[in-house]
């Protein structure tokens, strides 16, 4: 339901769209306005606006052979509004030179007739050019051959070289836009006596080769020859797969195909090419060949420069210090850059040319290159020197090249860099003023240097003094006697925690009779409070509450209540006279109530005894 | 003395009637008095020659190390070299002696040697003003480079790894001891919980110092270079690339050993192979 309303929602607003749209319109446009005899040029009609239109399906003009090659339609939707062209497509052959004026050409469209503007097509005459360079199509073959569609070029700037020299080399592989082309195997430069770099693809365009239209990628490398002689560099050779029809069994006549309108040697003249559809085409691996190119290489010269390291090409040289001013056995970083164009791989650091009171790191070195290949670029040393003695300026840093061009060794020499250094010994008489001497004669020899060096400070005295006891360099904690020492504070460690342990159970012991004692204590007190009780179970039990009574009261000396007595008692809670007598009494009857039999005396014991025996132990308290 | 005279008297008696007549020969009055009497000649005469011989033993280190200032101060400095190399053969460092056979190697100009005896001297007491003097004397002379040192490394040469690590120690039985008597004791008190943390980190931190300078710049790795124009490589090989030249007294730093080749730490924060006979580890 949802879809059905959409769908009428986008009918309508193209309907809309379409009864607004504008009214037919008609242009006309040269792809080039000129050109030369035989190079054809496209002219496209384009009429926008709604309905068919009719181009004029013949343009006649003396001098132009023009065929209508097609037309493609257009229809574009903005902002809910659209619209719609065909595009109609001729190309014109100039078939002799001269200013030519294409006229109006009436266009009917949408019910209206439209008229194109003027064009002015200028023809210019190529010399040395005639028909009968053109092979006829009686001569030609009706299969397509695919090294027309596709070749390559191998270009080499320079015919003789030097052994080392870096070279540029420019392959170009041209491809037929309409062959669809699928490179196998890249292009590779065969050949013995040289090395080449990896080949980087530099761009892709298009270009109008002998009046065809191919596409163009191309790459770039650098060879190096390894020796010297006379070789062939070459030829490039590359794998690509191309569309082309599909070949026939026997020869036929063939339509005409719109891309060979003028009988020329086109092998896109096949009508595969024209309409594809009607007739399936093949892929075909073909094998891309250039022309081989000599290259002359020339040995060195002899006689290279010290600082020499197989440079070849041409190269500046800027050097700078950091820091300028230094303590003698300082670092100083000295930058080096080798800029130019060249072997780069060859280029080594500078090199000092008088190390005498310097003391040089191994450089470090980075290349930034300028191209895609490397010929070009700054390559940037960084050498650490150290002043082993005062000095004014750095040592002169040398860098040698052979320049191709001049056919001659360069020596580069850095500016000089005047720097100050501080401490050590005297400044040696250097010839850092004079940068433009040469290196050998501006140095001092060392034994006037020595002759001019400060005294050093002398050493103090010796000391007569031996102690008795011997040293180590052994480190205390790798010693027996530091982890003996350590014994001893274990074992009072130990010792410290047996004691404490120790003691917590004894208090653990003495807690546990404690409580004892208080839990028999409160059950006899209980036992008495009863009146069911006889005389002798009552005065046993009130005897025994009191000997517990006395063993809690002194808890601290662990008095047993079985040994506890009258006397001990009394004496433990501190009985006045009176109490002290209860006491006795309590006990004396409570011993003859356990050992004089059961049936001496009364049966029951009296409320007033009981009172008085209660108010008694009561009264224990210390 | 009277009761000794005595029993001696009354055991021949004895010894006849059980008829160990052997016994009673030995155990007779003369036989026991010669035994006394050689005893009293005997003892004192092993204690002096045992006195004398320890004496002597003593002091012959000292009649040594005597001779050798003497061919000092007589500038017969190879003689002396080789006397203090003597008492260091037999065991007898001191920081002292160190320091002197430093001084007979300086006068000899063999600066590298210089070097390694006063950072001896100084590694058996790091507070000695003469050896530290000499040091700088002489490293100025040979040019020689040192190690850079870690800023920890700087910070924790307040005191030796000796005193790190008795401090270490004292900490530990102090923390430990304040452990005990918080598991022993009912109340735990914040001060000695304070005071337990406190010396745990005395403890780490003297630990930490301990690691860091034994295996810093002045550790039990460090070596002087003795040999002259010493150049450490990028291999173990004499036509290997050069790292750095080495000035004889320059400081190292062995990580490892390869036949005779040591694999060093070197000034200027580099690392490279130099031969294991230009340089000696300061610590014997």
């Amino acid at each position: 339901m949802g879809r059905t309303f959409l769908i009428g929602i986008t009918a309508a607003i193209l309907a809309a769209s379409s009864a607004f749209a504008d009214s037919p319109s008609v242009t006309a446009v040269l792809s080039n306005s000129e050109t030369v005899v035989g190079e054809t040029v496209e002219l496209q009609i384009k009429v926008t606006g709604p309905g068919d239109a009719s181009p004029p399906e013949e343009i006649s003009i003396d001098g132009l052979e023009i065929h209508a090659t097609g037309q493609s339609r257009q229809f574009e939707i903005h902002n809910f509004s659209t619209s719609s062209s065909v595009t109609y497509n001729y190309t014109i052959l100039p078939l002799r030179a001269g200013k030519f004026i294409i006229p109006p050409q009436i266009v009917r469209a949408g019910g209206s007739l439209l008229r194109t503007p003027e064009l002015t097509l200028n023809v210019a005459d190529v010399p040395g050019r005639s028909s009968a360079a053109r092979p006829s199509r009686g001569t030609q073959s009706q299969s397509v051959r695919p090294g027309d569609l596709v070749f390559a070029e191998l270009i080499v700037p320079k015919k003789t070289a030097y052994v080392g020299e870096i070279v540029p080399v420019q392959i170009r592989m041209a491809f037929d836009p309409r062959v669809r082309p699928r490179l196998i195997e890249p292009p590779e430069i065969t050949g013995q006596g040289f090395t080449a770099q990896k080949l980087q693809e530099s761009g892709q365009n298009s270009e109008t080769i002998n009046g065809r239209p191919y596409d163009v990628v191309t790459y770039k490398t650098a060879i190096t020859a390894a020796h010297a002689g006379k070789f062939e560099l070459g030829p490039v050779k590359a794998k690509a797969q191309v569309l082309v029809p599909r070949a026939r069994n026997a020869p036929r006549p063939r339509s005409r195909s719109p891309f060979d309108l003028f009988d020329l040697d086109d092998p896109f003249s096949d009508p595969f090419f024209s309409n594809p559809f009607a007739q399936m085409g093949e892929r075909r691996e073909v094998e891309i060949k250039s022309e081989p190119v000599a290259l002359e290489v020339k040995p060195l010269p002899p006689n290279a420069p010290p600082s020499f390291s197989g440079a070849i090409g041409n190269f500046t040289m800027s050097t700078d210090a950091n820091p300028t001013s230094v303590q003698v056995g300082d670092p100083i970083a000295v930058t080096t850059a080798v800029s130019g164009r060249g072997n780069f791989d060859r280029v080594n650091a500078p090199v000092v040319e008088d190390e005498r009171g310097w003391h040089k790191y191994p450089p470090s070195s980075k290349f930034k290159q300028d191209d895609e290949v490397g010929i070009s670029g700054t390559k940037t040393f960084e050498t650490v020197l150290s002043p082993n003695e005062k000095k004014q300026s750095l040592p002169l840093l040398a860098f040698s090249y052979f320049d191709p061009v001049k056919e001659q060794y360069v020596t580069l020499r850095s500016e000089p860099v005047a720097i100050s250094v501080q401490g050590g010994a005297a400044p040696a008489n250097v010839a850092a003023a004079q940068p433009a001497s040469s290196p050998a004669a501006t140095v001092t020899r060392p034994a006037s240097a020595a002759q001019i060096t400060a005294k050093p400070q002398d050493i103090l005295y010796q000391l007569t003094e031996r102690p008795r006891a011997t040293e180590s360099f052994a480190p205390i904690y790798t010693r027996r006697v530091f982890w003996g020492t350590q014994g001893i504070p274990l074992l009072a460690l130990i010792g410290f925690a047996v004691w404490k342990i120790r003691g917590a159970r004894i208090n653990n012991r003495q807690a546990q009779r404690t409580a004892a004692l208080h839990h028999e204590a409160a059950e006899l007190m209980h036992n008495l409070r009863r009146k069911d009780a006889s005389p002798r179970e009552y005065y046993a039990e009130a005897s025994r509450v009191v000997r517990v009574k006395t063993a809690l009261a002194s808890v601290g000396r662990g008095i047993d209540p079985n040994v506890v007595d009258a006397e001990t008692a009394a004496d433990t809670f501190k009985l006045n006279s009176n109490e002290r007598d209860r006491l006795r009494r309590l006990f004396e009857q409570s011993d003859e109530w356990q050992y004089s039999g059961a049936h001496n005396g009364p049966g029951e014991i009296s409320p007033e005894n009981r009172r008085d025996v209660l108010e008694l132990i009561d009264n224990l308290r210390v | 003395m009277r009761r000794l005279r005595s029993v001696l008297e009354h055991r021949p008696v004895a010894c006849a009637a059980r008829g160990d007549s052997l016994r009673c020969v030995r155990s007779s009055p003369e036989s026991i008095r010669g035994r006394a009497h050689r005893l009293k000649v005997y003892v004192p005469l092993c204690t002096l020659v045992s006195i004398f011989f320890i004496s002597s033993a003593i002091a012959q280190p000292d009649a040594d190390f005597a001779k050798a200032n003497q061919e000092y101060a007589q500038r017969h400095f190879k003689e002396a070299i080789s006397d203090y190399e003597a008492l260091i053969r037999d065991g007898q460092w001191s920081a002292n002696v160190f320091y002197d056979l430093g001084n007979a190697y300086f006068r000899a100009r063999d600066f590298g040697r210089a070097i390694l005896s006063y950072e001896r001297a100084l590694a058996l007491e790091r507070h000695h003003p003469e050896a530290t003097a000499n040091l700088q004397i002489a490293r100025d002379e040979a040019g020689a480079l040192e190690l850079q040192r870690s800023w920890p490394e700087r910070y924790m040469q307040f005191a030796s790894v000796n005193q790190h690590s008795v401090a270490a120690a004292v900490a530990f039985w102090v923390a430990a001891f304040c452990l005990a008597g918080l598991i022993f004791t009912r109340r735990r008190a914040a001060a000695m919980v304070g005071l337990l943390v406190v010396m745990l980190l005395v403890f780490a931190g003297s630990i930490f110092a301990v690691w860091q300078l034994e295996r810093g710049s002045k550790g039990d790795a460090l070596a002087i270079v003795t040999g002259k124009n010493v150049q450490a490589r990028l291999a173990t090989a004499d036509t290997a690339n050069a790292v750095l030249a080495l000035p004889p007294g320059s400081e190292v730093k062995i990580l490892s050993t390869r036949g005779d080749w040591i694999y060093a730490v070197l000034p200027k924060n580099l690392q490279g192979w130099i031969p294991a006979k230009d340089a000696e580890q300061v610590r014997l």
